[in-house]
């Protein structure tokens, strides 16, 4: 009997061995181990075995099994790994196909560069202001000290509505409207669209102007250069020179042209910052007193300072774009870089 | 305004290179944008001397020379006769350059070594023509440049002048602003005339009529002028700075007007009748031809000068042709006056008539250097032109000014310079300005300005002047210490970006018009008469047509891109703007400005490629944009009328937006007509909506639900109804079947064709349950879905399938 069995194990491992599928395996574990196997016929003639026999025999015929059972999970195994592997070998992709995809839209740059200079204010406590883009005289001239006769009127040819009303020349009436409504101090920003007769590459009769206005007790020029500095080293990058040089603008005084060394070469000279290494970015000064008799403000004891720049110079700059009526021609092929 | 290095060497002693020189201006608030070298490049054309001329041995015509440049004698043949031996001339050494690229080599001309050659006038670029060689003046020093000896050397600095700065419309004002920063002195020209014996009194005679408009009127009498070519330096200033040579005496007063900034005038004596003038209004209509050949239609707020009868000059402004000086004047009346600046502004702006004159009066010229100005010119006028000055000035000056004084603060410009100023140093710089200063009390000042700056009024205007001349770059960089508050941006501002942010994640790029468009684009998206739209603000000088009218919609702008794009090609466009459009409002000055949201889609709707398939964009496409806008603002109570469709959607395809009884936007399909009217050849799909209703009706989530732990279970309905029955009523019968388990019904299939009886069509949904309190087990679910079925049934009479 133990022959028999030994001689079983070795044909059934044998042709676990050989076989190389799985139904094949099935098919001797049917054989051997299935209800009708040859080892359930085995078990089922341990009747004719002498009762003190049966003990061992049925433990040697139950190693038998477990060891064909064994063998056959590990050759399963082994096949179905040799298979999953055969298959994951015939489903290879091309990866460089392009993928599928949905388009995603851009933002224009005028107001990518709009977020990004007024995110750097706002962390500095600068309240995002509105005004209207359609203004009163009042607002765009006379409360900033541009009388009607004033030769700064030339400065900025302006598009009337009628006598009394024109498309706003810059941002700076929201100053005036959020003095009016508010006693300092004030501390706002405020990005809008402005309008001046004027057209060619490096003029827009739209454009855009960010203006900053801070009114506080004990304000000082010095100040005007500390938050400066500070916006052009978060916009420009860390360590881009400032320069600050007199102008004038009728609704500061002192007033300032700030001129950042030029990002194309560094402040060495070159054909974008005309030889002279520096860029000229935007204009700023100190609340001019007049300014302030207009909204009621005590200028003794409060002082300030504005700014303005424009977004357009500035989106021309960061993205060397050399002709301004781009950024309004909506050419696709264009704005998708953004 | 331009002017020149070595002109401003005239009056101020500096030591700057011309490089340094533009730093300084531009840092003085005088800034440099351009300079020019003049005369650069020709160091190899020097001063040299004749020692022999001779007779070329084979040419009759040439002449050999042995010409001595200073440190060697060379030989030069030459052409011209109008030399001698002795004479200073120009030699143009081997190695020259001269002006047309025309280099000096070594020749031989005619058998004989020519080791340079001696110029012409021409060809050194120093006139248009000239006879012969030029024959130098024997005071020039032999072997240095040319150029340099003739002071033609020189850089002409362009200096972009605020409007503020009339007082630096001149070299002298500049080169006082030098000085300034510099702590040196400017030296004026000196003013000794050199008067005749004729008296210009009972000559000549000088009467103002309206003292408000002209408060001094100076003049000076030269007889027996010559008129004929200025002489070269003159010409070569002018022509550095930018003007052109007329004759000697209009040359001189344009000098003197750049020298000083003043203009003057010169009238030909010899036509003012009565030898007088009279500074007096126009009158009203009254017809003036002046110098430039153009006649003038005057007003009676023009101020002319006048002789005993006729107008002459334009005050301030222009001459007038019937006075001005010819190749056959002989006797002048000089000019010198104040005009006031609102006079001749409003004149020369009504007029289109800007000149070099008016630029200044408008700004405001300085009354108390007319005296200087005038002795400067009628010196210049007798040495040049070789007349006589009469005797004695008219000085017309029934409108005294008084020199400004201010009180100046120390305390106070430190507070807003944020930089300390010791009191000598601030008196030392206001000295330097030509300030006067008088100490009242302990940090105060009374600073009295001198007439050029009309700028200086206020305090302010003396802190500014400190600053410049301190320097900007001198006043120490601080933080300010301000009062903390804080302010978080609106919800506008906020839902502004969260909406742009979703247009763009949903493919759409966005896009910037102009705000102003051309009114005949109303008439192009087919908007009917009376259309509320048609009512916009119109622009009273546009740059062209199509820039006329402020927009009232967004659509003419989106589809003048489209067509855009459409003509590079690009013909699947998805874009949006978020901008204003401007509505004009009853009861106010000032238009409403309200932001709106608006698209436009056509072409493919996903980029094609090689897995997938070109697929069209359709209305459902944007209506699911216009969906998640709602959904991003929070907002579930909207309504979608196809009742009163605007006229530029195609009649079928499209339906107006509702917030309530509140009309807040549109979307659908372009009408085929304006479709055509833009060229565009696909079907394109726009939406706008009114962004501050939207805000206004946004809210935010304020509680999360919990979900429940029991599964969702679904049922699906599939029923024929009438063809003109909108989904959404399906869909809202079976929402207001009360039952407290069912959660939500989904449109998933919608179907017409075979199978589908003639006016029907098939719709299949699919309901959820959901019970919080438990698994809802199948018999209670069919028990629900029954009663939804039967509610279809009852009240729509639908058909199930």
């Amino acid at each position: 009997m133990k022959e028999k069995l030994d001689d079983l194990l070795r044909k059934a491992l044998g042709e676990l061995a050989a076989s190389s599928s799985d139904d094949a395996l099935q098919e001797i574990r049917v054989r051997y181990l299935g209800k009708k196997g040859e080892l359930t016929a085995i078990m089922k003639g341990l009747g004719g075995v002498p009762a003190e026999d049966r003990p061992a025999l049925g433990q040697a015929v139950n190693t038998l099994k477990d060891r064909i059972e064994e063998e056959y999970k590990s050759k399963l195994s082994v096949i179905r790994d040799v298979k999953k592997a055969e298959k994951l070998r015939s489903e290879r992709i091309d990866v460089t196909l392009p993928g599928r995809r949905r388009s995603i839209g851009t933002k224009h740059p005028i107001t990518l560069v709009t977020e990004e200079i007024t995110e750097i204010f706002a962390g500095l406590g600068f309240q995002v202001a509105e005004g209207p883009e359609i203004e009163l005289d009042f607002y765009n001239f006379e409360a900033l000290n541009i009388p009607k006769d004033h030769p700064a009127r030339d400065m900025q040819d302006s598009f009337y509505i009628n006598e009394n009303i024109l498309l706003r020349t810059h941002t700076s009436p929201v100053q005036i409207r959020t003095m009016l409504k508010h006693a300092p101090p004030i501390r706002i920003i405020a990005p809008g669209t402005v309008y001046r007769c004027d057209s060619d590459a490096t003029h827009s009769p739209m454009f855009h102007q960010v203006e900053g206005l801070l009114v506080d007790k004990g304000i000082s020029f010095g100040d005007l250069k500390g938050i400066l500095t500070i916006f052009v080293n978060q916009y420009f990058g860390k360590g881009t020179g400032v320069r600050l040089r007199p102008s004038f603008f009728p609704f500061t005084e002192p007033s300032a042209e700030v001129d950042i060394a030029c990002v194309m070469c560094k402040g060495n000279g070159c054909r974008i910052c005309k030889n002279t290494g520096w860029l000229e970015i935007l204009g700023a000064g100190m609340v001019d007193p007049e300014v302030f008799r207009h909204v009621k403000y005590d200028s003794e004891a409060n002082t300030g300072f504005a700014f303005g720049m424009g977004i357009e110079r500035i989106a021309m700059l960061k993205y060397g774009i050399k002709d301004m009526r781009l950024l309004f021609e909506n050419d696709m092929r264009f704005l998708n870089q953004f | 305004m331009k002017v020149t290095y070595n002109w401003l060497k005239d009056f101020v002693d500096f030591d700057l290179s011309p490089d340094k020189l533009a730093d300084l201006l531009t840092m003085l608030g005088l800034e440099v944008e351009g300079m020019e070298s003049l005369g650069g490049g020709m160091d190899d054309v020097v001063v040299a001397v004749v020692e022999e001329k001779a007779q070329h041995p084979n040419a009759d015509k040439l002449s050999l020379c042995r010409v001595n440049d200073g440190g060697q004698i060379l030989s030069v043949v030459c052409g011209a006769q109008n030399f001698k031996s002795g004479d200073k001339v120009a030699l143009a050494r081997i190695g020259a350059v001269l002006p047309g690229d025309f280099k000096i080599k070594r020749s031989k001309i005619r058998g004989e070594e020519s080791f340079g050659m001696l110029c012409s006038e021409k060809e050194l670029g120093l006139a248009d023509d000239s006879e012969g060689i030029m024959v130098l003046p024997d005071e020039l020093p032999l072997g240095i440049p040319l150029f340099d000896a003739l002071g033609l050397k020189d850089t002409v600095f362009e200096i972009g002048l605020t409007p503020n700065r009339a007082d630096c419309l001149s070299v002298i004002g500049i080169a006082r602003e030098i000085a300034a920063k510099l702590g040196k002195k400017v030296g004026y020209p000196g003013h000794g005339v050199v008067e005749g014996t004729k008296e210009i009194h009972g000559v000549a005679s000088v009467e103002i009529a309206d003292p408000d408009m002209c408060p001094r009127y100076t003049a000076r009498l030269i007889t027996g002028c010559t008129i004929g070519a200025s002489p070269a330096w003159l010409v070569n200033r002018l022509c550095a700075v930018g003007m052109r040579s007329i004759n000697n005496v209009v040359d001189i007063t344009n000098y003197v007007l750049m020298e000083y900034g003043h203009p003057l005038h010169a009238f030909d004596f010899d036509f003012l009748s009565g030898g007088k003038i009279v500074v007096r209004k126009a009158a009203d209509g009254e017809c003036f031809k002046t110098l430039d050949g153009q006649e003038r239609s005057l007003q009676s707020s023009d101020l002319t000068i006048r002789d005993g009868g006729k107008a002459v000059a334009l005050a301030g402004i222009m001459g007038g042709e019937n006075s001005e000086v010819t190749g056959t004047t002989r006797n002048i009346l000089l000019e010198s006056a104040y005009f006031e600046p609102s006079t001749i502004r409003r004149t020369a702006k009504r007029l289109g008539l800007r000149t070099e004159a008016s630029h200044r009066f408008e700004r405001g010229a300085d009354v108390n250097i007319l005296v200087k100005a005038l002795d400067r010119a009628a010196t210049l006028i007798a040495d040049l032109a070789g007349g006589t000055v009469a005797r004695g000035i008219i000085d017309v000056h029934p409108k005294k000014t008084e020199p400004v004084t201010i009180r100046f603060r120390q305390e106070r410009a430190e507070k807003i310079l944020g930089v300390s100023l010791p009191l000598e140093e601030v008196v030392r710089h206001f000295h330097h300005l030509e300030f006067s200063c008088e100490i009242q009390e302990p940090g105060v000042l009374a600073v009295t300005v001198p007439s050029f700056r009309v700028d200086i009024e206020r305090e302010i205007d003396l802190i500014e002047e400190l600053a410049r001349l301190v320097g900007y770059e001198k006043v120490p960089v601080t933080m300010p210490k301000v009062r903390i508050f804080s302010d978080r941006p609106t919800a506008h501002q906020k839902l502004e970006k969260k909406v742009k942010e979703l247009l763009v994640a949903h493919g759409l790029s966005e896009v910037i018009n102009y705000s102003f468009i051309s009114a005949a684009s109303f008439d192009k998206i087919l908007l009917a008469e009376g259309d509320y739209r048609r009512d916009c603000l119109k622009i009273l000088n546009p740059l062209t047509d199509e820039q006329g009218v402020m927009r009232t919609t967004m659509l003419p702008g989106l589809l003048e891109t489209a067509a855009r794009n459409a003509s590079f090609r690009n013909l699947d466009l998805q874009i949006f703007e978020m901008r204003r459009v401007y509505l004009p409002r009853k009861g106010s000055e000032l238009p409403e400005e309200p932001l709106f949201v608006s698209g436009f889609i056509t072409g493919g709707r996903f980029p094609e490629g090689w897995n997938q398939a070109k697929e069209e964009i359709d209305f459902y496409d944007l209506k699911g944009i216009v969906e998640n806008i709602y959904s991003e603002l929070g907002i579930d109570a909207v309504g979608y009328a196809s009742s009163d469709v605007d006229c530029f959607y195609h009649p079928g395809k499209a339906c107006s937006l509702y917030l309530g009884e509140n009309r807040i936007g549109s979307l659908g399909e372009i009408h085929p007509t304006v479709q055509e009217n833009y060229g565009l050849e696909k079907p394109g799909y726009y939406f706008e909506m009114d962004f501050e209703k939207l805000v206004a009706a946004g809210t935010e989530l304020v509680s999360a639900v919990t979900p429940s732990r029991f599964p969702d279970t679904f049922r699906d309905i599939a029923m024929l109804v009438k063809d003109d029955m909108d989904a959404e009523t399906v869909l809202e019968t079976i929402r207001q079947t009360k039952i407290r388990e069912l959660k939500g019904v989904e449109l998933f299939d919608l179907y017409k064709g075979a199978n589908i009886p003639e006016g029907e069509k098939s719709l299949a949904v699919r309901v959820r349950y959901l019970s919080y309190e438990k698994t809802l087990a199948d018999d209670e679910i069919n028990a629900m879905h029954r009663k939804v079925i039967d509610n279809l049934t009852k009240k729509l009479g639908v058909t199930i399938r």
